[in-house]
């Protein structure tokens, strides 16, 4: 007696799946809500901050960088035109020099203090014996000062890998558009690069108040 | 990717479409009235076209709708009565924006603890750009002169009167850190204060009342209130400024970081990372895996602050 047709049995079978099925879709989807995290690492497509159109050109003086920042190019701060003397073979040359000029030409102005204790560098570590205009590296290449990077990543290898990620340095003025960072030299004082002390521009409260 | 907080958004804002009431409508319609009735007295009082107009608007802004709720025209409209009233009660001429969230946009901030030097630049140009109260002292940011080893910005010291960086300190920065799950939202009785779809938690200071259940639920003292009306000299007050972020509070209401919404959202960085001289500040997309802020949460040592809350705040400290 009241057998049930073998085809509704399957029917009412696959239907109770269904449902099972359903609710606990719903269920998982209310209870486990996607972490921030989760959020941040199933995003893989990049985006096209170019779509911000309000992010427009810089003012300052750019150049195009030699390397790579996560397989795209970028600019930097270009930093010849804030050498006030440059360029150096105007001086560096074969002429003669006046001796009353003498004061004025020899950098006495510059500090060096670049190296730990007495590991001090001096001037031609960087700079080039051959051609004033250019850096040099511990081999013997020729380096733009536009590039400077290029020869200050030979020691502080670290310091650039974060920089190029953007994890040391920083944007000139935008997070979207055109990739602009600063130099090293920008920032860093390249004959003392340290950060030097001084009087912090205000003060904060404490938490509670 | 975007859908389930826009979903989620959504639900919220039908709640509250529900729930809102004719009374509200009426009162509106009351009050225009009232205020072409009061209007025509005042004019014929003293004859001050001006004070009329500026009656006139604050009858509008009184009685206009929850910022969610408003359309793209009555976003507009209330921009342009809040440009106008600048003008007539400060005679500033203020721009005012409203742009809406960039689509898969989730801003993300990270913070060099072993970097930053206090110098304290941040705060200043924080308070400059959002138009804080000088009188009061407000600060969205703060730095503090940590001993190293300990974590909690509470055992800092901020006020430090000596030259930075001191040997054997280090210095962190902590301000709002923009909740996916943030307490203060919930904790708000009238919904003025929620998360937009890029990430940055908000404020509608014209639907605030000022109860500051916000400022007790939030576990990062990322909030901050207006006691008084905050005082900003006229020729220091920033003037590009958006409706959710930087326009001038008013006493009794709650502010806070919106991680500078009027500049974040035209593709600049906010004012506290762009002021910084050490690179200690990123900020960015979280959502583009090529961001300078996904190079750092891949490949520096991160941490959250009270992360076992469970708050998922946006903002990551970070060392070399």
């Amino acid at each position: 007696m009241n057998k049930i047709p073998y085809g509704v049995g399957v029917f009412f079978v696959a239907l109770a799946a269904v449902v099972l099925v359903d609710q606990s879709a719903v269920a998982s989807g209310a209870a486990g809500a996607e972490s921030v995290t989760d959020r941040i690492n199933h995003a893989t497509e990049p985006y096209d901050s170019m779509r911000v159109s309000t992010a427009y050109e810089l003012s300052v003086k750019t150049v195009q960088s030699k390397e790579q920042y996560q397989g795209g190019d970028f600019k930097v701060l270009a930093r010849k035109d804030q050498i006030s003397r440059f360029r150096c073979s105007v001086c560096h040359n074969d002429k003669p020099v006046l001796i009353q000029n003498g004061a004025l030409f020899t950098h006495g102005d510059v500090k060096l203090n670049h190296g730990l204790g007495n590991n001090q560098l001096t001037c031609n570590e960087c700079h080039s014996m051959g051609n004033r205009d250019f850096l040099v590296d511990k081999e013997g290449q020729k380096i733009d000062f536009d590039h400077s990077y290029q020869l200050c990543g030979k020691c502080h290898f670290r310091q650039k890998r974060d920089w190029l990620g953007g994890a040391h340095g920083k944007r000139e003025a935008y997070w979207a558009g055109e990739r602009v960072v600063r130099n090293c030299t920008s920032c860093h004082n390249p004959h003392s690069p340290a950060f030097a002390t001084k009087m912090p521009a205000t003060y904060s409260l404490p938490l509670d108040e | 990717m975007d859908s389930r907080t826009n979903n989620e958004d959504q639900i919220e804002t039908e709640g509250m479409a529900d729930n809102k009431s004719s009374r509200r409508q009426f009162l509106k319609k009351m009050s225009i009235a009232a205020a072409a009735g009061s209007a025509s007295l005042v004019v014929g009082g003293c004859g001050g076209s001006l004070k009329t107009e500026e009656m006139g608007l604050k009858w509008e802004e009184y009685f206009k709708e929850h910022y969610r709720l408003m359309t793209q025209e009555e976003k507009d409209a209330t921009v342009k009565r809040l440009e106008r009233l600048a003008k007539l009660e400060r005679g500033i001429d203020v721009q005012m924006s409203n742009q809406e969230p960039h689509e898969q946009v989730l801003y993300g901030y990270a913070f060099n603890i072993s970097r930053c030097k206090g110098y304290m630049d941040c705060v200043e140009a924080c308070v400059k750009e959002n138009n804080l109260d000088r009188r009061a002292k407000t600060q969205y940011v703060r730095i503090f002169e940590m001993d190293p080893g300990k974590l909690d910005p509470t055992a800092g010291d901020g006020q430090f009167f000596h030259e930075v960086p001191v040997d054997n300190k280090f210095y962190m920065g902590v301000q709002c850190f923009h909740c996916e799950n943030a307490p203060c939202i919930k904790a708000c009785p009238t919904k003025a204060t929620w998360r937009e779809p890029d990430g940055i938690v908000v404020v509608d200071y014209d639907w605030c009342i000022g109860c500051r259940y916000c400022l007790a639920a939030c576990p990062y003292w990322g909030r901050r209130f207006n006691w008084g009306d905050p005082e900003v000299p006229k020729e220091e007050i920033n003037l590009n400024q958006h409706y959710l972020g930087n326009r001038m509070r008013m006493k009794g209401v709650m502010e806070k970081c919106t991680f500078c919404v009027q500049r974040t959202r035209k593709g600049k960085l906010p004012a506290c990372a762009d002021a910084c001289p050490t690179g200690s500040r990123v900020f960015g997309n979280l959502l583009d895996p090529n961001s300078e802020i996904r190079f750092v949460l891949k490949n520096k040592k991160v941490f959250r602050f009270k992360e076992d809350l469970g708050t998922e705040p946006k903002f990551w400290y970070f060392m070399d």
